[in-house]
């Protein structure tokens, strides 16, 4: 079986939790938990015929980027940033989050979510916010953990591009 | 024995550790269900002679290179809980006796191995305990075990045991209790008031010999960072903040232990209490 490590890294509230209980236990929950440390689930999922493990390291965020944590990303391959869609600093930080756990894992697949994509009314960014994104080459989706959608599709994007990664270097 | 140069820098700062564990029946059960251990496991080299001119390997071989905390309650109301506790933290010794060799190295796939293990172990326990009683009808316990191999802390919990670390005063508990209560409130399908109400706070939605749905973790701990491992019998009684205050206080892990098991007994110890502490010194 493969098993990969994909770490889920963003500042403090931006739904890593959810978007991992959503995804693994189909579930959301209203009350928010903060994380501490690292909690580590896992869900097994098909791509082109095949099944890879992904091993769901769910990273406590904090108020700053510069304080993530990146210890924990070690070893990663990949990396799902989370950004709050109706919290714009959440996607402002997002640059030099990227940055700082490139600099501990290399160049690994990555995806960032938008999340929180039923707060509509609530939504910060902007269609040049997306596009931004686009531009540098960063895939992106909305995302919400509360309704799941867009969800399946992240990690499922992440896990393809995953093997896809391995299946090159080997 | 495989080289590892990481793990052992990391090894060689370690902080001491100075631990202690204490289980008390408490005020109002007859017998106490609740067992822990604390085991410091050592590498199985030992160097018998050399003429290396680092005399640190020495120092480092010399020193455990990982230790294992747990504790475990078993669940009152059910027929020997005391045995389903002591399995329960009896098998997670001999397991990772035999998994020993997994956590000698920070390769982050000899890592997960390592993780996989530790849920394999409960799984072995929670397989035994179905084994001797049957699957549904014996006896159940909780279990929360880290396994520390510095700076990191590896957690497993099942059931509604907890860990805290404290920081710099600051006091974090890096496991969610696994009750009915706490799972039916957080999918929103029963108020705070309506769990307490109904007890559902004290009904386990996870237990090794019942159902297991193992949490795990990592925590990466900090030179003068404490560690608290307790059963539900202190946190029944004491609240996080004063939890926080006498750990801060207390000169040394076995003093700790002492001050948490005394408040939870003069508020009333109407379960059995366990902690386990240990402080990493700078």
């Amino acid at each position: 079986m493969i098993q990969k490590k994909v770490c889920m890294v963003g500042v403090q509230g931006t739904g890593k939790t959810s978007m991992v209980k959503r995804f693994v236990h189909s579930l959301f929950s209203e009350k928010y938990h903060s994380t501490v440390g690292v909690k580590i689930d896992r869900k097994v999922v098909p791509v082109d015929g095949a099944e890879v493990t992904l091993l769901l390291w769910d990273i406590e965020g904090r108020s700053e980027e510069s304080e993530v944590p990146t210890s924990y990303t070690r070893g990663a391959h990949a990396v799902l940033y989370v950004a709050d869609g109706t919290r714009r600093t959440t996607f402002e930080q997002l640059s030099s989050l990227r940055e700082l756990v490139r600099s501990t894992v290399g160049d690994v697949p990555s995806l960032v979510a938008l999340n929180k994509a039923d707060l509509a009314e609530e939504w910060a960014l902007t269609p040049s916010d997306e596009a931004s994104l686009a531009g540098a080459g960063v895939h992106h989706v909305r995302t919400s953990a509360k309704s799941g959608a867009g969800v399946e599709d992240a990690f499922h994007w992440l896990a393809k591009e995953v093997l896809r990664a391995g299946a090159a270097r080997s | 024995m495989p080289a590892l140069p990481e793990a052992d820098t990391r090894r060689a700062a370690a902080p001491r550790v100075d631990s202690h564990g204490v289980s008390h029946v408490g005020k109002v059960r007859a017998r106490n269900e609740d067992r822990f251990a604390i085991v410091a496991l050592h590498h199985a080299a030992r160097l018998l002679q050399s003429n290396l001119e680092d005399g640190g390997v020495l120092e480092r071989l010399a020193r455990p290179m990982a230790h294992v905390f747990i504790v475990a309650d078993g669940v009152s109301g059910l027929a020997a809980g005391d045995e389903a506790s002591g399995l329960a933290v009896g098998t997670m010794l001999e397991y990772l006796s035999e998994a020993a060799n997994c956590y000698q190295g920070t390769d982050a796939a000899l890592e997960q191995e390592f993780i996989d293990r530790l849920t394999a172990g409960v799984e072995r326990a929670h397989g035994r305990l179905v084994e001797t009683y049957g699957a549904g009808r014996g006896p159940a316990t909780t279990m929360t075990m880290v396994t520390l191999v510095w700076p990191r802390a590896y957690v497993v919990q099942i059931g509604d045991s907890r860990g805290y670390f404290l920081r710099q005063g600051r006091i974090r508990q890096f496991t969610s209790d696994q009750t009915m209560g706490d799972l039916l409130v957080d999918i929103g399908s029963v108020t705070e008031e309506q769990a307490v109400r109904r007890g559902l706070y004290d009904t386990l939605s996870s237990a090794i010999g019942s159902d297991i749905a193992p949490a795990v973790g990592v925590v990466d701990l900090e030179p003068g960072d404490a560690l608290l491992l307790c059963t539900d019998g202190l946190t029944k009684h004491v609240a996080d903040a004063r939890v926080a205050e006498l750990l801060a206080a207390a000169r040394d892990a076995e003093s700790a232990c002492t001050a948490l098991v005394d408040d939870a007994l003069e508020e009333g110890g109407r379960d059995n209490v366990t902690v386990v502490v240990a402080r990493f010194v700078a």
